[in-house]
């Protein structure tokens, strides 16, 4: 590394980052403190308002679901996505036909655009003309025909699995790529010691990519944190708010009623609550690992 | 004795081993089904009449149709929309990566006071959850008149995108030797030159795993459009097609069309830089 003493220079080349960053990525969660204290619809005088916001917002039933409703949306991303993508990658890292094949079909949903996954599996819920209700139909299994993304009992049940669906290849792929890390030679020495292949799982390949498995955790929360997209295509946070996230109760509450200030908040508490959970996880996994 | 025992073992192995194989191939089988048939589902679809949509969800077109797409194309503007998403992706994605490159290059070669702190607030973006931005985003993008323009989404598909690339540019420009400077020092070579004609072309791997993350990022991106652009003509792509099919709800197969055109684009440059695309994404994913 090479001493630079002349600060013009370094301010030059590190300032135009710095700028743009600091303005749109730093400064909105600073605009938003300060409007979470104010009562304004964009138009008329601002008024201080002190912690209203964030009282109303305790006192809002429906802020509580879409805190729960996140809080599931992280579940079943957890233990969802993890898993099978778990299981799938130890499945396919042996010698296999079509190999490549799997791989290639099993990243491509973490590709597309998220509004053309909510749209396509909106239409796969419909519930006259949907996939699923048809499938279920020619199956014999008929009786279990739903208003999937109509019904508040199932509709978050329904927004879930495509969550799953659509980031499972993301985490197959990486802990693919880890499992061919782990060193042919100690799984040989276990086969000549007659190892099974289970036994060769549970002590020899987990623990060598329990690292990645860890980092793909934090990486399954911090994502599925940011879930808003897909739900709000998908149901907008209907119906009757059954699958409100706090993103999609932030977004309704700010545009359509036209309440900054109260959006402002919610805005705070979704950052508050994100880094929380990002946090306490990560010290909790780090624990354990160490 | 020992030997029919010993053949029958080996019997039984080898059926065990083939059943344990068509286990593997069945469930690797079923996940590719649930992954690929609901993408095939809405393209076949997209040729259908209504009428034969309601009748046989299922399989392929007995008759190809193409007024579905004839439809989408001019109700749905989306020339337009691909316009947009081309025009804001790539000039948001130019800038990220030519001011990201420039802040690394002094991030990883040079030693500074404050370096460090610098580096980690940058790198620190990475857990801003962005939809708790958007509110605030709005009211900024308000008051200084860029809401509703092309420049809305730009710089905050900038910033957003800045943390990731600094954090795969900066490491691995450190993994450069530190001789490969002296000489053009040497030489007199002022430090942009150094950045411009070595560091620069020496960074191209990264760069290009930054390219690939900055454009998906950006054509895929939704929650700041919808925030920061209330005029068809300035739509994106994903914001163009969620407003198209919320007008055509009941139209099943001109949505499936409008989709589809979209869709295309997108599987074709997946599955040509497959390879480059799941390396970035997945790099990009475990080291940010």
């Amino acid at each position: 590394m090479h001493l630079l003493k002349n600060p013009w220079i370094i301010a030059a080349g590190v300032i135009p980052a710095l700028a743009i960053y600091l303005i749109f990525s730093i400064v909105p969660i600073f605009i938003s403190f300060y409007y979470s204290f104010m009562s304004w619809n964009g138009f008329s005088e601002m008024q201080f308002v002190g912690l209203a916001n964030f009282q109303e917002a305790f006192q809002d039933k429906v802020f509580w679901v879409s805190v729960r409703n996140n809080i599931l949306v992280v579940l079943a991303s957890v233990f969802g996505q993890i898993p099978i993508a778990l299981v799938l990658a130890l499945l396919l890292n042996r010698k296999i036909k079509g190999a490549k094949f799997f791989r290639t079909i099993g990243f491509m949903p973490v590709v597309i655009s998220t509004v053309v996954i909510s749209i396509t599996w909106r239409m796969i819920y419909n519930s006259e003309y949907g996939l699923l209700n048809n499938f279920l139909e020619g199956i014999g299994l008929g009786f279990l025909q739903q208003n999937w993304l109509g019904n508040p009992s199932w509709a978050m049940v329904a927004v879930c699995l495509t969550i799953i669906w659509q980031f499972v290849g993301l985490y197959f792929i990486i802990f693919l790529s880890a499992l061919q890390t782990v060193p042919g030679e100690i799984l040989e020495a276990a086969d000549l010691d007659g190892a099974s292949e289970w036994q060769k799982t549970r002590h020899i390949i987990l623990p060598s990519i329990s690292h990645i498995i860890l980092i793909s955790i934090i990486l399954c929360i911090s994502g599925s944190l940011k879930t808003f997209d897909l739900i709000y295509v998908m149901t907008s946070g209907g119906p009757a708010n059954s699958t409100e996230v706090m993103a999609t109760y932030m977004y309704n509450k700010t545009f359509e009623g036209l309440r900054y200030g109260y959006g402002s908040a919610i805005s705070v508490l979704i950052f508050v609550f994100s880094l929380a959970i990002i946090l306490i996880t990560t010290k909790l996994l780090q624990r354990k690992e160490g | 004795m020992d030997k029919v025992n010993v053949a029958h073992d080996s019997k039984v192995a080898r059926k065990r081993k083939i059943f344990k194989k068509s286990t593997i191939y069945l469930v690797l089988i079923a996940f590719t089904v649930v992954n690929a048939y609901p993408i095939f589902w809405m393209i076949m679809n997209s040729f259908k009449s209504g009428q034969e949509f309601a009748f046989d969800p299922f399989g392929i077109p007995k008759e190809w149709i193409f007024s579905n797409y004839v439809e989408a194309w001019f109700t749905a503007n989306i020339g337009t929309y691909f316009f947009n998403s081309l025009l804001v992706g790539i000039v948001a994605l130019v800038i990220c990566i030519f001011v990201g490159a420039l802040a690394s290059y002094f991030l990883s070669r040079f030693q500074f006071k404050g370096r460090n702190l610098l580096y980690g607030f940058f790198v620190v973006g990475l857990l801003v959850p962005i939809h708790a931005t958007l509110v605030p985003m709005f009211i900024l993008m308000q008051k200084i008149g860029f809401l509703n323009t092309h420049l809305a989404l730009i710089f905050p598909y900038i910033a957003f995108n800045l943390s990731i690339t600094i954090f795969l540019l900066t490491s691995f420009m450190q993994s450069f030797p530190k001789e490969i400077e002296e000489s053009a020092i040497m030489d007199g070579c002022g430090v942009f030159r150094i950045f411009w004609s070595i560091i620069l072309p020496m960074s191209r791997p990264a760069i290009a795993t930054a390219v690939i993350l900055n454009f998906i990022n950006n054509w895929n991106e939704f929650s700041f459009a919808l925030v920061l652009i209330n005029d068809d003509a300035l739509s994106t792509l994903p914001l163009g097609l969620a407003n198209f099919a919320g007008q055509y709800a009941t139209n099943y197969t001109g949505q499936m069309a409008g989709l589809t055109i979209v869709l295309i684009p997108t599987i074709l440059f997946y599955l040509v830089m497959e390879k480059q695309i799941v390396n970035g994404m997945t790099q990009g994913a475990v080291k940010g």
